[in-house]
């Protein structure tokens, strides 16, 4: 069952993770610093509650207000490159962000012990849940109840007029200036709630696994987040949710029993899916027919 | 300021290594308007396949390095299909996943060929360095840069002297126009692909040789150097390939001397961003952006 339970966490942080990308790409902005934002969050979060022994929810929202902070720094020079160039310079970004915690190392002393980021050695014993008794029951609920706000605050937003504007500025930058949209505003926004999101997953994270080190957020990590949102499609945050089951769940939990073959299935799995459906798994005709299968009228709201 | 200089020679000694991968992104990126992220992985795989060679039948040096070209080779051409042939044009995001994901299964195909950590890769000369007044050169690494120097001499002869590197431009430039002009794309594409390999491979082998071992990581550090490289000097410029190797070998080796060692990749990532917010197509790349303004919005 705590098997389970864990690949429930997994799922909820990895969704939290697909989430801040799909933000950032509602607005046409591609990302692959979302590692670095996952890392602050994570290391941030830690710290508070190892070193200065917070309790888990504001530490949380400090760490996840702090990669906020600094994808809303980065938000303004991004606004000068877009596309390709764009992902490059959100590589650079991650992996400096990596390269950073890699050399940090801040420890103090606690009941006989040191605790705190060691460098090389990773950022050991964040046990705020086990300290204080939480059941991985708890730990699921918890981690759920911020997967679920999110997705919540993310499909209001998307019904709003807010959603409309995000879009607009991801279909036609042009067209939406026209209307008078400012560009700045809204994709600093976009960068600054991705952030936000993604300093959430990276706190949980760290709590859940109690271990992180430099290499948990390198490019791979970057690339799954933004692969979640580009498989689930940009219709909707269930397409994210869709495709994180679909690649946790089903794709690296699944080819288990094929041992050490399985990356090599997986990354061709990916691949295939990519060229079968290149606008998404859960794309506006896989919604239409679900929504007709579940009775209600297909094809009214066609948005995308 | 003898140390100063002393630095400068050094990278740009070992720049070269990085403008000889920049070459091969920029090849690509020149013709496609894509970025290939599993070059680093290809080159690794094939450089994999040499010392899988030199581990169980001990052969010659020079059969190691036709093996790893040749594989780079194999591997260039697989990707290209998989990742870039099969994905729809209008899909450049779709295939630079693609070939990000397909890096993981490179690696992996390399960890099951050689399941140890690191490899002795064989050198092609036992390492020494000889000294010019009071600087100090590398023997490999001076091998080093006149590899890259005949090789961008090869490459600038194949690009403008012969039908091959016409047509190869001519897509480049309108690819539309190219078609019109019976230049076939997809087999344009596949030859610039072949290229890249080739390129890689060479560098590969050439950096190999010169470090004389081999780890899986080697995939990863060979595409990012050669991506810094490509972005610092211009994409899908020649001359700034070269320009960007350099030039980030240099600031490498001065980030090493004065800051220490870790903060080496820290100041090349740091480099690059800020090239990238303050000049988006690099030194000598701002042509190809102006012109190529679609490439670079929505992928």
């Amino acid at each position: 069952m705590s098997y389970y339970l864990g690949l429930a966490q997994l799922i909820g942080i990895h969704t939290l993770l697909g989430l801040s990308a799909y933000v950032l790409m509602l607005t046409g902005q591609l990302s692959l610093g979302q590692a670095g934002f996952f890392a602050i969050g994570a290391y941030c979060a830690g710290i508070l509650t190892v070193i200065f022994e917070l309790h888990i929810v504001p530490a949380l929202l400090i760490a996840a207000l702090l990669a906020a902070f600094f994808a809303f720094l980065v938000g303004f020079p991004a606004l000068r490159v877009k596309g390709l160039m764009l992902v490059v310079a959100t590589i650079a970004f991650g992996e400096f962000v990596r390269l950073f915690f890699f050399n940090l190392s801040w420890r103090v002393p606690r009941d006989g012990i040191h605790v705190g980021p060691d460098s090389t050695n990773g950022f050991r014993e964040i046990r705020y849940f086990v300290a204080n008794g939480w059941s991985a029951w708890e730990i699921t609920l918890f981690v759920w109840t911020f997967v679920l706000l999110v997705m919540a605050a993310l499909w209001w937003t998307d019904r709003s007029r807010a959603g409309a504007v995000l879009r607009a500025v991801g279909e036609d930058e042009l067209a939406a200036q026209s209307v008078g949209l400012s560009l700045t505003t809204v994709k600093v926004t976009a960068m600054t709630a991705g952030g936000f999101i993604a300093g959430v997953g990276g706190a949980l994270y760290a709590h859940t696994a109690t271990y992180v080190d430099h290499l948990t957020f390198t490019v791979l990590l970057a690339t799954f987040a933004i692969s979640y949102p580009i498989l689930g499609g940009l219709s909707s945050v269930f397409g994210t949710l869709v495709a994180v089951i679909f690649i946790q769940g089903v794709l690296v939990e699944g080819l288990r029993f094929m041992g050490d073959w399985r990356s090599i299935v997986f990354g061709l799995l990916i691949v295939v899916a990519m060229n079968l459906k290149p606008s998404g798994l859960f794309d506006a005709r896989t919604a239409r027919l679900l929504r007709r299968a579940v009775g209600l009228r297909g094809g009214e709201k066609s948005r995308a | 300021m003898i140390d100063f200089i002393q630095n400068t020679v050094d990278g740009v000694m070992f720049g070269s290594s990085y403008a000889l991968l920049a070459i091969g992104f920029t090849i690509v990126f020149g013709v496609m308007r894509r970025l290939n992220l599993a070059f680093g992985a290809s080159i690794m795989l094939g450089a994999y396949m040499g010392t899988w060679l030199h581990v169980h039948y001990q052969v010659h040096v020079l059969v190691v390095a036709v093996t790893t070209v040749a594989c780079t080779v194999l591997v260039g051409i697989y990707v290209e299909r998989l990742c870039f042939h099969a994905v729809r044009r209008d899909a450049a995001l779709a295939s630079m996943v693609s070939s990000f994901v397909i890096w993981m299964q490179l690696e992996e195909a390399a960890i099951h060929l050689l399941p140890e950590r690191t490899y002795a890769f064989p050198g092609l000369f036992a390492a020494g360095s000889y000294e010019a007044g009071p600087f100090l050169f590398r023997t490999e690494q001076t091998a080093m840069l006149l590899l890259a120097a005949v090789m961008v001499g090869a490459l600038h002869l194949l690009l403008h002297r012969t039908r091959f590197g016409l047509a190869l431009r001519a897509t480049s430039e309108n690819p539309l126009a190219a078609a019109y002009m019976g230049i076939h794309r997809t087999w344009t594409v596949l030859c610039a692909f072949v290229l890249m390999s080739l390129a890689g491979g060479v560098a590969g082998f050439a950096i190999l040789a010169t470090d004389q071992q081999i780890t899986p990581f080697f995939g990863l550090w060979a595409t990012f150097k050669g991506l810094i490289a490509m972005m610092l000097g211009g994409m899908g410029s020649l001359p700034g390939a070269i320009l960007g190797g350099l030039l980030l070998g240099v600031v490498e080796a001065h980030a090493l001397w004065y800051l220490g060692a870790e903060y080496r990749d820290l100041s090349a990532f740091l480099l690059l961003f800020a090239m990238l917010v303050s000049r988006p197509g690099g030194l000598l790349g701002q042509r190809i952006l102006s012109r190529e303004e679609l490439a670079f919005r929505r992928v």
